[in-house]
Formats: C-alpha cells, structure tokens, sequence
C-alpha cells in the first residue's frame, strides 16, 4: 500500500497537474467559499431599540437587544450613547448588563434640543471593551416641547456626553447589518453566479463568433456548452436572489425590481436560443443561423441589463439603480469570499461546459445527432 | 453610391411587390382596427393610463403580423438571385427602411383608429409622434433581422414572436415612459436621456444587423 503511494508520488504521475489543475482549483475555491461564507460569524451588532421616539425633559429606560453581543463578558461598564451630530452628544447615565444579548440604558434628556427643529434624530453608540463598539445610524426620534431660539441650553447639556476611549475589535467578521442579517451571507452564492453567467456567456459568444470566421462545427458545440452552463447559472442566480427578495423585501417576485424583471426577460432570450437550435435539421445551418442569433441576443442582453436598469430606480444596493456594489455593500473581509467565489464557479462553469462538449461529440459521433 | 443605388432600387422592388399584393397590408389594418374594436368593447372606460398601454400593445403585435413575411414572402429561388445580383447589407438596409416606412404608416393609422373609438389623450404631439418614429425604427430593425432567422426555420411564426418579443422589451420599455410623458402621467425632466437610449438601441441593434446578415442568407 506505502509502495503503492509512493509510486504515485513520481514526478511523472504529476503530469494531470499540468493540465487539470483549474478544475482542482476551481473545486477548492468553491469550497473554500462556502466553509468561511457560512462559518465566519458576524460582527456584535445591535437588532433593536425600545424606545424608537422619547421627549426632551423626561427619563427614559432603553432596552437595547444585541446580535451576536457578550455583555456579560466584558470587564468595564458598557457605555451607551445617544449622538446628534459630531459635536452633541448625550451619555447614559446608568447602563446595566440583563443578559448577554439585552441591555438596559437610562437616560435623562435635557430640557432643549442642540437645534431650533421640534424634532431631532439620534444615533445610538454602544461600546464595551469585549464586544467592541457598535452603532445605530438615525434611530431615535426626540421631540421637544418647546424651541431654545439661541440654542445655547440645549447645545451646552448635549456637550457634556463626549464620546471616547472607544474600543474597536479587529477580528475576521461579515459586517452585520440589520436588515440582512445572516443573509449577508447570500452575496457570496448570488452575485457570484451573476459575474460567472456573464464570463461564461461572454466566452460563448466568442466561439460563436469563432464558428462564423472558421465554419467548423466543434465551436458551435462549445457556444451552445457555455450557452446552456451560463443560462442554468442564470437560474441558479434569479432562484438564489428570490430567496434573498423573500427574506429581505418581503416577496419572491417584485414587478417594481426592474432588475430582477430585466434579467427573466434575458434568460427567455437564451431559453428561445435552445427552441431556435431544436428547429433546424441541417447541422450546418442550425450551427451557423443560432450563431448569428446569439451574437444578437447577446448584444440585446447588454442594452436590458446594463443600460435599461440604470435608467431607473431600484432595490438592489447601488445608487439609483446602478448595477455595482458600493464600498458601503462590500467590506474587506467580504472581498475575501466573494472574489474567490466568482473565479470559483467561472472555473466549475468551464468544467461543467467542457463536460457537455464531450457528450455532445460524443453523441455527434455515435448517433449523428 | 452604388450602395445608395441598389438600395433604391431595391425599395422600389418592395413596394411594387406590396402594391401587388395589397390584400397583405389591408388584411394588416384590418387586423389593427379590429382588435382595436375587441379590446375597447371589453374594457368600455379607457384611462389615458390604458389608452397609452393598449396603443403600444397593439403597435407590437401588429408589427410582429406585418414584418413576419418579411422574408417568406418570396420564394427561396427567387431570394437566391437577389442576393447574387447585390450586396447582402443594402438587401437588409432596404428591408429595414421599407419596413420602418411601413411600421410607421401602421402606427399613424393606428393612432387615427385610437382617436376614433377611444379620443386622444395626447397631450404633447410632437413628443408622441418623435416617440411612433423612434418605435417604429426599433421595431422595425429586431422584427426585420428576426425574421430572417426565422425564416430559415421550419416553424417561423412561432419562432418570430418567442426571438423577438424579449429582444424588443428595452425598446417597449422606453418608448411606454416617453409617451406616458407626452400623455403628461408623469413628469419627465429628462425625456432627452430617453430618447437618446433609444437611439443608441436603435444604433446597437442595426449595427448587429448589419455585420451579421451576410452570415445569414447564404445557404
């Protein structure tokens, strides 16, 4: 048996290396995405605030739940605060640990606002040295009775809270937002699928075009391999990021998301790419007119989900539409999994296309159709 | 110039051969008004939201019925010694021109109908008319290449209607919000940012026609 394996040790036996090694790097890519996509937990943040709107001259006793949080471990007080802007701000004045996941804050807001508005909006910071700090842009709305014309009140007994000392912890974590929550987790199998259908497509198209500048049949196979690879990940991305609607805007399907609409429609044009070859005998003719037609559709692809959706507004992150990730969507340990994941499935793609090649010459040979 | 030439002369070929067969282009209208009459007897009350859905609708598929014997009308023969007398691209071009002329008679006609059962919401005409002549051009150049694939295929109605109908969705997108805006439902401050999408769809799609025609007719 140990001679067995040394023997498969020889350089010589490493010569599949040469060739294979994408197909194995692909697989350890996938894999690699998955385990830390799924096993890296998210940063200590807070899921939610009670309660959401108070008055000035009052006492309030904020019930703060956290997510992922440690309270209990942490050696000093936590330290929680209300902020209104870079200079205002308001400490707690008693905060006491309930479990490791509440937390109870009192706080006595000041008679005046720092500003002339009836209504102010605050936002919450919470800092421990275990758990790091965390905030909560906007969320408490404080009205006031009556308005300090020259703010000078308000703006003095919102001085006294400074904020500072803050701890900040710097381990492997996914940023954790409220309203994704774990599904953050979906940007590393939704959006990959998205960068690799497009890759696979784009390679498709230049066998297509290959096919038409040589006639030679084996780059219609190969067009129609990238061709199926890329619209079955189409699917996979359209079905992936409808789980992600569901969980996140409340539906499976939005007529409103032009997006999602868009890329149904680009699919239909690759599905009908599969009923235009099924209506051909001649392989010639089928190879060279479905050629020419997904060369078409491929530049009609570009104006429906690059062009069309830039024009107006729509859910997914992205101002007004636009169809990238800002850098408030993607934090460096996301880059982490998320660029290995699209070289990844673009790598099982090739796999998996080259695997139907094969079938299909295979099928040319043996049953000649 | 010779070019230029071929396509007149060619353009001069397609109208003869419609003049000949008038019964097409009036079987076309009648199919227009009638569905005109079908959908405005069902629906009674049309909302100028309705009217300027229904008008597109109806545009669309009496587009796909006009230009879908674009290139069956003719028998293959006959096709072949065209395309050995001249150029593949001035054969596309002609096509595209005269069926853009058709597409926009269509449509004139059409908004005519529109005016007679159902008023005219129109607010802004200019706007709506540079919108029917913008459709028309979109339309014309997907459902022209289109059915030259289909054609080469066994079940080209079918075909036409499943390749081009998702193709042409930018186009119809488009051209819903630059007429909703000349219908005034919606203000739009930037209908020049429409138009131009549009053309630049327009531009793609016949520059795509023409570098792959001439793959496509030879057999």
């Amino acid at each position: 048996m140990i001679r067995f394996c040394l023997s498969n040790l020889k350089p010589r036996k490493f010569i599949f290396m040469r060739k294979y090694w994408w197909k194995i790097l692909g697989v350890i890519l996938i894999i690699y995405s998955f385990t830390l996509g799924l096993l890296v937990p998210l940063k200590p943040g807070i899921s939610s605030i009670d309660p959401g709107s108070m008055r000035t001259a009052s006492s309030y006793q904020m019930e703060i739940v956290g997510y992922n949080t440690f309270y209990t471990r942490a050696q000093d007080a936590v330290r929680v605060w209300l902020k209104y802007d870079s200079i205002h701000a308001l400490a707690a004045s008693k905060t006491r640990v309930v479990n490791d996941r509440s937390l109870v804050a009192d706080f006595d807001i000041p008679k005046y606002l720092p500003t002339n508005d009836r209504v102010g909006v605050v936002s919450v910071i919470v800092d421990d040295d275990y758990n790091g700090f965390s905030v909560v842009p906007s969320t408490v709305f404080i009205t006031q009775d009556s308005v300090d014309k020259d703010i000078v009140a308000g703006s003095s007994a919102w001085k006294q809270g400074r904020i500072g000392n803050i701890h900040s912890k710097d381990q492997f974590n996914f940023p954790f937002r409220v309203q994704l929550s774990e599904t953050i987790r979906n940007l590393y199998f939704h959006v990959p699928f998205w960068f690799s259908m497009f890759i696979i497509f784009i390679a498709g198209i230049t066998q297509s075009i290959g096919y038409l500048s040589t006639n030679k049949l084996e780059y219609d196979y190969k067009s129609m391999s990238f061709t199926l690879v890329g619209t079955v990940f189409g699917i996979i991305g359209l079905c992936t990021g409808m789980i992600w609607a569901k969980d996140t805007w409340g539906t499976y399907w939005s007529w409103q998301e032009v997006k999602m609409n868009m890329t149904a429609i680009a699919l239909l044009i690759y599905l009908s790419y599969f009923i235009l070859r099924h209506s051909f005998d001649d392989d010639e003719r089928r190879a060279r007119i479905s050629a020419v037609f997904s060369i078409f559709a491929f530049a009609a692809m570009i104006a429906l989900l690059y062009v069309v959706p830039r024009m107006v507004s729509s859910l997914h992150p992205g101002s007004g539409g636009n169809p990238a990730l800002g850098a408030d969507d993607l934090d460096n340990s996301m880059r982490l999994v998320f660029y290995p994941a699209i070289i990844g499935w673009t790598l099982l793609g090739v796999w998996m296309a080259s695997l139907i090649y094969r079938m299909q010459v295979l099928r040319d040979k043996l049953y000649d159709y | 110039m010779n070019l230029v030439r071929e396509i007149s002369i060619l353009l001069q070929k397609e109208i003869k051969i419609e003049w000949r067969q008038k019964h097409a282009i009036g079987g076309i209208l009648l199919y227009v008004v009638s569905t005109i009459f079908v959908v405005y007897s069902a629906i009674k009350s049309v909302t100028p939201n309705v009217w300027n859905a229904l008008f597109w609708i109806v545009i669309l598929f009496a587009s796909v019925n006009a230009l879908v014997k674009s290139f069956v009308q003719e028998n293959s023969s006959r096709q072949l010694y065209y395309y050995t007398l001249s150029n593949p691209t001035a054969i596309i071009l002609a096509k595209i021109i005269y069926n853009s002329g058709l597409l926009l008679l269509l449509s004139f006609l059409s908004f005519a109908a529109f005016t007679l059962f159902a008023g005219n919401p129109v607010k802004d005409t200019g706007q709506f008319y540079l919108a029917i002549f913008l459709g028309s051009l979109g339309f014309s150049i997907t459902f022209t290449f289109i059915a030259a694939i289909s054609a080469k295929a066994n079940n080209s109605a079918t075909l036409m209607a499943i390749l081009s109908f998702p193709l042409v969705i930018p186009i119809i997108l488009t051209l819903l919000k630059l007429s909703a805006n000349a219908l005034r439902l919606l203000q739009d401050t930037s209908v020049w940012k429409d138009i131009l999408t549009l053309l630049a769809i327009d531009l793609l799609m016949i520059a795509m026609a023409f570098i792959l025609f001439p793959f496509l007719w030879r057999d």
